[in-house]
């Protein structure tokens, strides 16, 4: 699988779709011939960016949909575009990362985390912000045999 | 009901209560997890553990409910931990900072 291809998922932003994301993720990515590891790397990263839009995007009584398209870069590269058209992401929430490392028990707490992991299992992140949130995605295989 | 995406399995022993969870722990079963842990936080009697043996996927929502599991464990001065990780999940508890908090204390 190579040369820019892409493919497109809408889904209703709720959590019960967030799944089906992570198994056309692992469909994609193993096509790629991603390692197991950079898979599960990606699925948790991408779950974050779709939790997001499920919890803060859009008003609970309307909900809306989540787009999550991905586009195969040269031989190596994925990217995920997770877009959602509700509230901004700088709106509903700072954009810290925190973790819970040189924390104490009453000082550890959840806030962050999962912008952390994006962070921490993609190779970049980018977050824009304009009608709706866009997060956009980038992990790079790495080098092996190729058969 | 249980949503067959995760499953719970609680063992009763002398002193100790052994929750086995299977399946993907994400944010559409993280309340179904919640309802499952809470009766199970108040024991402060007993040591509470949670086999992650056969548990296939974690993010920061069910990481986040470890940590009000820690919170609430330690508030009763209760011990509480986890076992049988596996490398992935693992991976992500020593990423976000939580696997010191995950540990049982000793005199349980």
């Amino acid at each position: 699988m190579r040369n820019d291809g892409t493919v497109t998922l809408t889904v209703p932003a709720k959590a019960e779709f967030v799944d089906i994301i992570r198994l056309t993720l692992y469909g994609i990515a193993a096509k790629m011939k991603f390692s197991f590891e950079e898979i599960e790397d990606m699925k948790v990263a991408v779950s974050e960016a779709c939790n997001n839009a499920v919890l803060h995007a859009y008003d609970h009584s309307q909900p809306g949909q989540l787009e999550v398209s991905f586009t195969v870069m040269g031989d190596d590269r994925l990217q995920i575009a997770v877009s959602d058209s509700g509230i901004s992401f700088e709106q509903v929430s700072d954009r810290s990362t925190s973790t819970l490392h040189g924390k104490s028990i009453e000082e550890i707490q959840s806030g962050g985390l999962g912008l952390y992991l994006m962070q921490a299992l993609m190779d970049e992140v980018e977050i824009r912000s304009n009608q709706g949130t866009r997060v956009i995605l980038t992990k790079r295989r790495l080098a092996q045999e190729t058969v | 009901m249980q949503n067959e995406k995760l499953t719970f399995q609680t063992e009763n022993l002398d002193g100790l209560t052994v929750v086995r969870i299977a399946g993907e722990l994400d944010l559409e079963v993280a309340s179904q997890m919640r309802s499952v842990m809470e009766p199970l936080m108040e024991l402060s009697d007993r040591k509470l553990i949670l086999n992650l043996r056969d548990l296939k996927y974690i993010d920061s929502t069910g990481i986040g409910i470890l940590i009000s599991i820690v919170k609430a464990r330690h508030s009763r001065n209760a011990p509480f931990g986890v076992e049988e990780v596996p490398s992935t999940i693992q991976k992500l508890f020593d990423m976000t900072g939580i696997t010191p908090f995950l540990a049982a204390s000793p005199n349980a």
